[in-house]
C-alpha cells in the first residue's frame, strides 16, 4: 500500500481541480488511492505500446440522417 | 388463485396466462400493489409506488389483450425501475438527496421498451446513492431488507430490485451495472440477473455512473424471465451511439435446448481465489452439474485478469467524478458519506491512468475474447462471499481480509471493463440460508447462449423452487 500525503491532495483538490474538500474525506481518498496505486503502476507490465485506448473515436456504424 | 400465489408466479407462466386470458393484468396487478405497502414500511424496496398509474395501465392491457392486440410476453406483466431509469413525470432520485425532488421530462429507452412491450409500472425501485456502491446500504431511504435475512446486506448498487424481485414484489426488474451492480444483488437475494454485453442495451435516460462500464439489464426469479425480457431491452437506440446495429435473436428459441456437447472454461485466476468455502463448494458443484449434462468443462486461463481492478478503479473514479463534479462543488454535503468521498478520489485519478487503463481494458479484453474462441462461455462465481451483515465492514477469508466492497466486485467488474455478458444464477444456500450465485460469461453479443446454460442449469439446482423466508 503506497503512501499518499494528504497535504498533496488537499492542493490537488484545491488547486488543480478546485473543488472544495472536507479533511474528512480526504483520509478515505488516502486509503483508497493508496490501496490503487501499485497495480495501476503495474499496468505497465501488459506492455501496451502498441495498444489504443478504448476511448478512441470511431465512424458512425450506420449512414447518418438515414431513415 | 389466492394473491399470494399470483406474486409467485414467474412472467413466462402469468404471461401465458394472460395470453390464454385466464389471468387478468388487473388482478395481477392489484395483487403486487396489495402487498407492497406493508412490506415496504420495513424493507424500504420501493421510493415511488405508482398505484393509480399501475392500475390504469392493467385495465388498458386487458382492454388490448381482450381486443386481441396482444403484444407477448410482458404484456400485463407488473414490473419495477431501478430508480435512476428516467421515467416522464415521475420522480427519478438515483437513491439520492440531490435529486429527490427530480421529474424527469422524458422516458429512458429501457422504460419506454418494457411500456411498448404491454409492461405495467409498480414502482420505482431503491438503490444504492447514484449507484455508486455494491453493499444497497443507502444512508438517504434506509437499506433495503434482504428477503433472506434482513440482517444481511441485499447487494448493490440495484439493492431495490434484487430484494424487491426475491420478495414477490415485482415480477421483474431493471438493474444497472458499473461493476456488478445487477449481479451482486442478484448474487445475494437469490435470483437472476443478467448484465448483456455492452451496447446490447440503450443507455439512453439511464443516469451515468461511467459511461464506458454501465450497462442495464434485467432482474428476475427465473433465467426465463430474464430473456423475455432482455427481448424487448435489445437493440440498437439512435439515442445511445453505444448500441451495436446488431440483429436481436429469439431468445427464447434455443433456451430450452439440450446443453449437451457446449463447452464451458473454467477460470481459476482471480476468480477461485479466495472463496468462502460454502461458495466454493457450491460452485464446483454447478460445474460438475453441467457437466453431467454433457457439457464439457476444461480449465482456462486469464493470466493477466488481475490487472483488471486497478483498471476499473482508475476508470470509474475518473468518469464518475466528471460526471458528479457540477454536484461536488456546490452540494457537497447533500451525498452520503460513503459515495461523495469515493467520488472525490476521482480528482487524484491523472489522465494518464486513465487512459492506462482503458488500454489496458484492450489487452483484457482480447484475452477474455481470445478464450471464448475455444469455448461457449466462462463459469466463475458471482460473489466470493454470501451477503455480509449490513454493518459489516471488511470481511476475512482464507486469512485475507479486505473491504467488503472489495469482496463482492472481485467476480463481477472485470466483466464490465471487457463487456462481456455475464448471467449470474442461484447455485445453493449456504448452512446459514443465505443464496450463492454461480457466473456465467459469454462471448460479445452472445447472450442466447448463456441463457441457454443458465436454464439448463436451473433446471438440475439444488436451489430450484427455493423462496426467500420472508418472500411472503
Amino acid at each position: 500500500m503506497t503512501s499518499v500525503p494528504t497535504a498533496l491532495l488537499q492542493s490537488i483538490a484545491e488547486v488543480l481541480a478546485r473543488v472544495p474538500v472536507d479533511p474528512a474525506d480526504l483520509a478515505a481518498n488516502v486509503a483508497q488511492l493508496g490501496a490503487q496505486l501499485d497495480g495501476l503502476a503495474r499496468l505497465d507490465d501488459l506492455d501496451l505500446l502498441d495498444v489504443e485506448p478504448a476511448t478512441v473515436v470511431l465512424p458512425p456504424t450506420e449512414v447518418p440522417h438515414a431513415r | 388463485m389466492p394473491a399470494n400465489e399470483l406474486t409467485r408466479l414467474s412472467i413466462a407462466e402469468a404471461g401465458e396466462r394472460i395470453r390464454r386470458r385466464t389471468l387478468s393484468p388487473v388482478e395481477l396487478t392489484r395483487a403486487y400493489l396489495d402487498k407492497i405497502p406493508a412490506r415496504n414500511a420495513d424493507g424500504r424496496y420501493y421510493l415511488t409506488v405508482l398505484r393509480d398509474e399501475a392500475l390504469t395501465a392493467a385495465k388498458t392491457a386487458e382492454q388490448e389483450i381482450g381486443n386481441g392486440a396482444y403484444r407477448g410476453s410482458l404484456h400485463g406483466i407488473p414490473v419495477a425501475l431501478k430508480d435512476l431509469v428516467m421515467t416522464r413525470g415521475i420522480r427519478t432520485t438515483c437513491g439520492s438527496r440531490i435529486l429527490k425532488d427530480w421529474i424527469p421530462e422524458t422516458d429512458a429507452t429501457v422504460a419506454a421498451r418494457l411500456a411498448a412491450a404491454g409492461a405495467v409500472l409498480l414502482g420505482k425501485l431503491n438503490m444504492h446513492e447514484f449507484a455508486y456502491g455494491p453493499t444497497g446500504v443507502n444512508p438517504h431511504y434506509g437499506t433495503p431488507a434482504n428477503p433472506w435475512g434482513s440482517d444481511r446486506m441485499p447487494g448493490g448498487s440495484s439493492s431495490g430490485s434484487g430484494a424487491a424481485v426475491a420478495a414477490g414484489l415485482c415480477a421483474g426488474a431493471l438493474g444497472t451495472d458499473t461493476g456488478g451492480s445487477i449481479r451482486i444483488p442478484a448474487s445475494l437475494c437469490g435470483i437472476v440477473g443478467l448484465k448483456p454485453t455492452y451496447g446490447r442495451v440503450s443507455r439512453a435516460g439511464v443516469v451515468p455512473l461511467a459511461w464506458s462500464l454501465d450497462h442495464i439489464g434485467p432482474m428476475t426469479r427465473t433465467v426465463t424471465d430474464a430473456a423475455l425480457m432482455l427481448q424487448a431491452l435489445a437493440g440498437r437506440d439512435p439515442a445511445d451511439p453505444s448500441t451495436a446495429a446488431l440483429p436481436v435473436p429469439d431468445y427464447r428459441r434455443d433456451l430450452e435446448r439440450d446443453p449437451r456437447g457446449l463447452r464451458v472454461g473454467v477460470v481459476r485466476d482471480l476468480f477461485f481465489e479466495h472463496l468462502d468455502p460454502e461458495v466454493r463448494t457450491a460452485v464446483e458443484a454447478a460445474a460438475q452439474a453441467l457437466a453431467n449434462l454433457g457439457v464439457h468443462l476444461e480449465d482456462v486461463r486469464l493470466p493477466r485478469i488481475h490487472h483488471a481492478g486497478p483498471a476499473t478503479f482508475a476508470i470509474i473514479t475518473a468518469e464518475s467524478m466528471a460526471y458528479h463534479e457540477p454536484y461536488l462543488k456546490t452540494r457537497a454535503s447533500e451525498y452520503g458519506a460513503d459515495v461523495r468521498a469515493r467520488l472525490l478520489t476521482g480528482q487524484f485519478v491523472l489522465a494518464t491512468q486513465y487512459l492506462k487503463a482503458q488500454r489496458a481494458r484492450q489487452v483484457l479484453r482480447a484475452e477474455v475474447d481470445g478464450v471464448l474462441r475455444h469455448v461457449d462461455a466462462l463459469l466463475i462465481p458471482t460473489t466470493p462471499i454470501p451477503a455480509p451483515r449490513v454493518d459489516e465492514r471488511e470481511v476475512t477469508v482464507d486469512g485475507v481480509t479486505d473491504d467488503v466492497r472489495g469482496w463482492l466486485t472481485r467476480c463481477t467488474r472485470p466483466i464490465n471493463l471487457t463487456g462481456n455478458p455475464a448471467l449470474s444464477v442461484p447455485c445453493g444456500l449456504t448452512t446459514s440460508g443465505l443464496p450463492i450465485g454461480l457466473q456465467l460469461v459469454g462471448r460479445q453479443f452472445d447472450e442466447a447462449t448463456l441463457l441457454r446454460l443458465g436454464r439448463a442449469y436451473e433446471a438440475v439446482s439444488p436451489f430450484r423452487d427455493r423462496r426467500p423466508p420472508q418472500a411472503g
